[in-house]
Parts: structure tokens; C-alpha cells; sequence
């Protein structure tokens, strides 16, 4: 039931997830299984998580986001957080959240150059 | 006019609920997007608390009226463990579960009016509201 709530798909090595509008705590830790089966399962590079549609981020949410970035992290895969909006985003600052050394985005589009970015570096070295 | 009532929290899947119910009434109210999404965050930390702490307890909304200005009053009550020391609880960072210790100092940074009553073995009653700014 969960299942159908989330998809994760796959482009260039890299998955794209978008959070659901108002993600219960269920959903949330679904979501984080799913997306650390997924970069197994297909070998991924990275990870885009946009929060575009999300309307509220409270401090379970925004826990769970970075553990998610970090577990990522262990598998030798970065993310990047895209399109948070700016009430949330004013939000989020005075409730005193922080989102630690996540990578941010405006949108997906930046966030997938970004990545790309950090790859080309990567292959400069 | 927008009834006043309650919402009782008994699960997880309530904290949606209570962030749904929180958004309609503060934009039924009037309240710009960024304020509606600071109360529909300090509920959603509150009922959490509530959830996490006391398993459950409920939240009683209204709407205010006061010298012409309109707010909106929620209260979030449990008959839980309570809170023994609320100036420690009030401090970022301080958590006594596995929560970042946000819940309780975040709120109240995002609301006009914050006001905390707890005792030992009794429970904990949260009280907080926001006046719409005549903008």
C-alpha cells in the first residue's frame, strides 16, 4: 500500500525521489528503505530528493532527511535536496533545523548539474 | 465562522490529520502562507511530542477574536509522564527521547503567544497562538 505512494526512478546513475505533499512518519521511513534498496539494486551514484511539493518540514521530517543523506553517504553516493519553497525554508531556520553538510538545490534541474559537476571533478583529480 | 473543537492524537497517522485540520483553519482564518506553515509546524512538533511522551492526549482549537484582531489558539493536552524540569525543556538541543530537542523552543519562535503547564505524573498542557498581522 505504502509501495504505490513512492517511486524512485532511475536516469544517468542517478535516483530521483519525490517526496509526497504530507509524508506521515510511516511513509517517511518507507521512503528511506526504499531509496537505500534502490542505490544497491542499481548501482547508483547519487541521489535527488525533491521537497517541492512538501508544505511543511517539522524536526522528525527533517531528521530523517539527513540520516537518509548520510546513510547515502556510506554507500559511497551524494545527494542533493531540491526545491525546497520559501516558507518553508523560513521555516525550517527559526525552527532551528539544519540540514548538516547536505547538498541544496533550487530545483531538480540544478540538482542533476550539480551532481554531474561533482562527478566531472572527481574524474579531473 | 469557523467552529471551535477538538482532535484527539492516539497515533502517527493523527500528526497528518492535526497538521491538515491546523492548515484549513489557519488559512480559513486569513493568514499568509509563511505563518500558516509556522503554525502547521509547531502543531505538527507538539503533537509529536504528544505521540512520542504521552502516546496520546488531543489538541483543542480556536479561533480568536480580541480588540478587533483575530487569531487562532491551540492547546495540546496529555495525561502523560509530564515535564520536571521546563526550563531545561525549553533549551535547544535538550531531549530526553531520540528527538533533536527542537520541538518546544522551535514552537514557540514561530508563535506570538507560547505557554507551557506540566506537572509530574499528571500530564502537560501546551498553549499557543498566533495573532493575523492586518497587513
Amino acid at each position: 500500500m505504502l509501495d504505490s505512494n513512492v517511486s524512485v526512478l532511475k536516469l544517468r546513475g542517478i535516483l530521483f525521489v519525490t517526496v509526497p505533499a504530507e509524508p506521515g512518519d510511516d511513509l517517511i521511513n518507507h521512503l528511506q528503505q526504499k531509496i537505500l534498496e534502490s542505490m544497491e539494486q542499481h548501482e547508483a551514484k547519487g541521489l535527488i530528493l525533491d521537497i517541492s511539493t512538501v508544505s511543511a518540514l517539522d524536526s522528525f521530517f527533517a531528521r530523517t532527511i539527513v540520516e537518509t543523506a548520510q546513510m547515502v553517504g556510506l554507500m559511497g553516493g551524494r545527494t542533493v535536496i531540491s526545491g525546497m519553497r520559501p516558507e518553508v525554508a523560513i521555516t525550517a531556520t527559526q525552527l532551528g533545523l539544519s540540514l548538516g553538510n547536505i547538498l541544496t538545490a533550487l530545483n531538480m534541474d540544478r540538482a542533476l548539474d550539480m551532481l554531474e559537476g561533482l562527478e566531472e571533478e572527481e574524474w579531473d583529480r | 465562522m469557523l467552529p471551535d473543537g477538538t482532535t484527539h492524537i492516539d497515533g502517527e497517522d493523527d500528526i497528518v490529520y492535526v497538521r491538515k485540520q491546523v492548515r484549513d483553519l489557519a488559512s480559513g482564518i486569513g493568514f499568509n502562507l509563511t505563518d500558516v506553515t509556522r503554525i502547521i509546524t509547531a502543531a505538527s512538533e507538539l503533537a509529536r511530542n504528544i505521540y512520542r511522551y504521552a502516546g496520546k492526549g488531543r489538541m483543542k482549537y480556536a479561533v480568536l477574536h480580541q480588540r478587533g484582531a483575530v487569531g487562532i489558539e491551540l492547546e495540546f493536552q496529555d495525561e502523560g509522564p509530564g515535564i520536571a524540569d521546563i526550563p531545561q525543556a525549553m533549551e535547544p538541543g535538550y531531549t530526553t527521547s531520540r528527538g533533536l530537542g527542537l520541538g518546544l523552543p522551535g514552537s514557540k519562535r514561530m508563535m506570538d503567544e507560547f505557554h507551557v503547564w506540566s506537572e509530574v505524573g499528571k500530564g502537560t498542557i501546551v498553549t499557543i497562538r498566533k495573532w493575523k498581522r492586518n497587513n
